[in-house]
């Protein structure tokens, strides 16, 4: 079988044609194009091609520093790149400001350190975004609101301010005021890197309906169980490339990379 | 040494006007300083180089002059400047609102800078403009962290007025050494003024303690 | 408009000589202060009540009372009550040092409060006696984390000497105030005189600004 995907070179996308890939006949959500990006004289990402289908989970490992989490921030602009493109619905992203507005909406963003806004309510956290940014009717956003966070089992906790919430009750706050704004796509940036171990499986099972339900997702994480069971495609970073891909299966039981062996070893993953 | 303390009751009229004009000097000023520091404050953040570049300087230079030379320097050069004569009050007012607004600035700048880079990211990731973050997110939870330094700076303030006492405002301190040269009463005239200073003065600073432990930053 | 300044340069000693007391008194008030204010604190912190009390007392009321009155009092009242009378330079070094030592007194508590409680009770599980403790552990990081409110406490003093000129010390602000009044050129004069403390007063902020961000990390805990 010759159709194991080679490593991904800085200037050519990745032949993924023979591996199965969900939804890859319709038009891919985000495509990512030979992206650079550098911090002073740091290169953090050095020409990464990839994409993302609708309707797939696709996850991001590797090690730290290996430039997941700057190409998911790439993704929504709040960082530019500095060569390359980042495609999102067949338009690569605009330069300015008003106009990357415009498509943030159309992006949830779900960051490491929740950040949720600690003077309202989990409830008004949940619908400032509607309110302020759509311009919906308050009353109409609110109710909303309170159905998304039942939906991610914080209804009782609607008119609580994060500061009386644990960490994984935050992050599922954080999750529900994402969604909140009906995106396309979900970036998840090490969601559950900041909580207590006792609390992460509550973040990972609303995510894992969350995929069920046929979200588009990017999920930067260490927690590779969920990225077993539930990613679609892995994308596997190291030193700003994409140094392997394919489904998970492949990737965590038979990756073909030397450093992608390495690194799933270093975190004591046997397969 | 014969002491007269009856001096002090007999000019209370005198001395109860100089407190007006003390908190009426404080309450103004803050009054303009509070919208002066955010204007200079927004002036300073301005992409537009000369308008950051004097806002920079107006805050640098007021922070770092004495304000009894200021309120001279006001009383001399300002009516030559603007060709018009202004009362002592108006005066004075004019340096106490300068040196104030320049405070207020960099309160203002520190209290804004001080809230995590994150939550400015959380609220533009949704899609909200960076006034729109401002206003909805960071300035709630700046003036938070503001609110107890100006209280701080407002006590500072209400001491300072006994500065504009050099160029005749008949605040608190120019009324009570009025009182001192006319009636010899020294002592008599001198704890009395630090008296009531300290009667006005003790609450506030004890006020603005609490409000430091009440809006302490818990972070 | 025409601007003259030669008063200034005709003056430049008797200038200079202002410049020269400014200088004097703040380094003397804040040596002064600062002393007074580390054994106010140091009373405060672990002094029995009988003298906490009239110390807390007498920091707040130095937060209540402006220097102006202060410096008045000194050196017009002082005399009247003791019998003792100061001359100008000696009674506002004696105001401005009890007034900075209030506030003196108060960055160092809060400095002292601010350290970890478990620093303490790593010392106390190494063995170390309560003074070693406070010598060794919470005054050092006490110190750094004290800086900057120390540097911007000495640009206060710098400023505060100016208030000194109404009781005649022969500081630059009443040099100035003399020369402008003799020469009737107060812009110019006054101007030169605001100009000199900028020069003085900004590096002062700016230097302790660069050797805190330099020290910094040895009072994090």
């Amino acid at each position: 079988m010759s159709n194991i995907a080679t490593p991904a070179a800085p200037d050519a996308l990745p032949d993924t044609g023979a591996l199965p890939r969900k939804n890859a006949d319709a038009a891919p959500v985000v495509v990512y194009d030979k992206v650079v990006k550098r911090f002073g004289a740091l290169t953090v990402l050095n020409g990464v091609s990839a994409q993302v289908n609708k309707g797939e989970v696709v996850c991001l490992i590797g090690p730290s520093g290996s430039g997941k989490s700057t190409l998911l921030r790439c993704t929504n602009a709040l960082e530019t790149v500095d060569g390359g493109r980042v495609v999102f619905e067949g338009a690569p992203l605009p330069s300015k400001e008003a106009e990357v507005r415009q498509i943030r909406r159309r992006m949830g963003m779900v960051f490491q350190n929740f950040e949720l806004f600690p003077h309202m309510t989990a409830l008004e956290n949940v619908a400032v975004g509607p309110i302020t940014i759509l311009g919906a009717d308050p009353a109409q956003a609110r109710a909303k609101a309170q159905a998304l966070l039942e939906k991610v089992g914080l209804g009782a906790k609607s008119g609580n301010h994060p500061s009386a919430l644990s960490g994984g009750q935050q992050q599922r706050v954080a999750i529900a005021r994402a969604l909140a704004m009906d995106p396309d796509v979900m970036l998840f940036d090490e969601p559950t890197s900041a909580l207590d171990p006792e609390t992460i499986g509550e973040v990972l099972n609303v995510m894992k309906r969350l995929a069920e339900e046929g979200m588009t997702m990017i999920v930067v994480t260490h927690e590779m169980s969920f990225a077993r069971r539930v990613a679609n495609w892995i994308l596997v970073f190291d030193e700003g490339r994409v140094i392997e891909e394919g489904p998970p299966a492949r990737i965590f039981d038979a990756p073909v990379q030397p450093r992608t062996r390495n690194f799933l070893s270093h975190l004591g993953w046997s397969g | 040494m014969t002491l007269d303390w009856s001096i002090i009751w007999q000019h209370r009229g005198d001395l109860a006007h100089g407190v007006l004009l003390t908190v009426a000097l404080s309450v103004l000023t803050m009054a303009i300083a509070v919208p002066g520091g955010v204007a200079v404050m927004l002036m300073r953040q301005s992409p537009l180089r000369p308008l950051s570049w004097v806002g920079t300087v107006f805050v640098e230079f007021f922070r770092n002059v004495p304000l009894i030379l200021l309120v001279y320097w006001a009383f001399y050069v300002l009516p030559i400047l603007a060709d018009v004569q202004f009362s002592a009050f108006a005066t004075g007012l004019m340096a106490l609102c300068l040196n104030v607004s320049a405070y207020n600035a960099e309160t203002f700048r520190a209290g804004v800078n001080s809230i995590r880079k994150g939550q400015m990211e959380a609220a533009m990731a949704m899609g909200m403009s960076r006034s729109q973050a401002m206003r909805k997110v960071i300035l709630p939870q700046a003036v938070r962290r503001i609110l107890p330094v100006v209280a701080s700076t407002w006590v500072s303030l209400f001491k300072d007025t006994s500065l504009v006492s050099v160029i005749a405002v008949g605040e608190l301190a120019h009324t009570a050494l009025q009182i001192r040269s006319q009636s010899f009463r020294v002592l008599e005239m001198l704890t009395a003024m630090a008296a009531i200073y300290w009667a006005l003065g003790y609450p506030q600073a004890k006020l603005v303690d609490w409000i430091h432990r009440k809006y302490g930053v818990t972070e | 408009m025409d601007f003259d300044f030669s008063p200034i340069a005709d003056n430049w000693r008797f200038l200079g000589y202002g410049l020269l007391v400014t200088v004097q008194l703040s380094l003397a008030t804040i040596a002064a202060a600062t002393v007074l204010g580390i054994g106010l604190a140091l009373g405060r912190l672990y002094g029995r009540s009988w003298l906490r009390i009239p110390l807390t007392f007498y920091v707040d009321s130095m937060r209540a009372i402006p220097v102006l009155v202060v410096l008045v009092w000194t050196f017009f009242a002082f005399p009247l009550l003791t019998g003792v009378s100061l001359p100008p330079f000696w009674a506002a070094l004696a105001a401005l040092t009890l007034h900075i030592a209030a506030y003196v007194s108060e960055i160092l508590r809060a400095g002292l409060s601010s350290i970890r409680p478990g620093q303490v009770r790593a010392a106390r599980a190494l063995g170390m006696s309560g003074p070693q403790i406070v010598r060794k552990i919470l005054f050092p990081q006490a110190v750094v984390r004290m800086l900057p409110a120390y540097g911007s406490l000495l640009s206060v003093t710098i400023k505060d000497t100016a208030i000194a000129s109404v009781i005649a010390v022969p500081e630059l602000m009443r040099q100035s105030d003399t020369i402008s009044a003799q020469s009737f050129r107060p812009i110019e004069v006054f101007t030169t005189a605001m100009l000199v403390y900028f020069l003085i007063l900004f590096p002062v902020t700016r230097l302790v600004d660069a050797f805190y961000r330099r020290v910094a990390h040895l009072g994090r805990s």
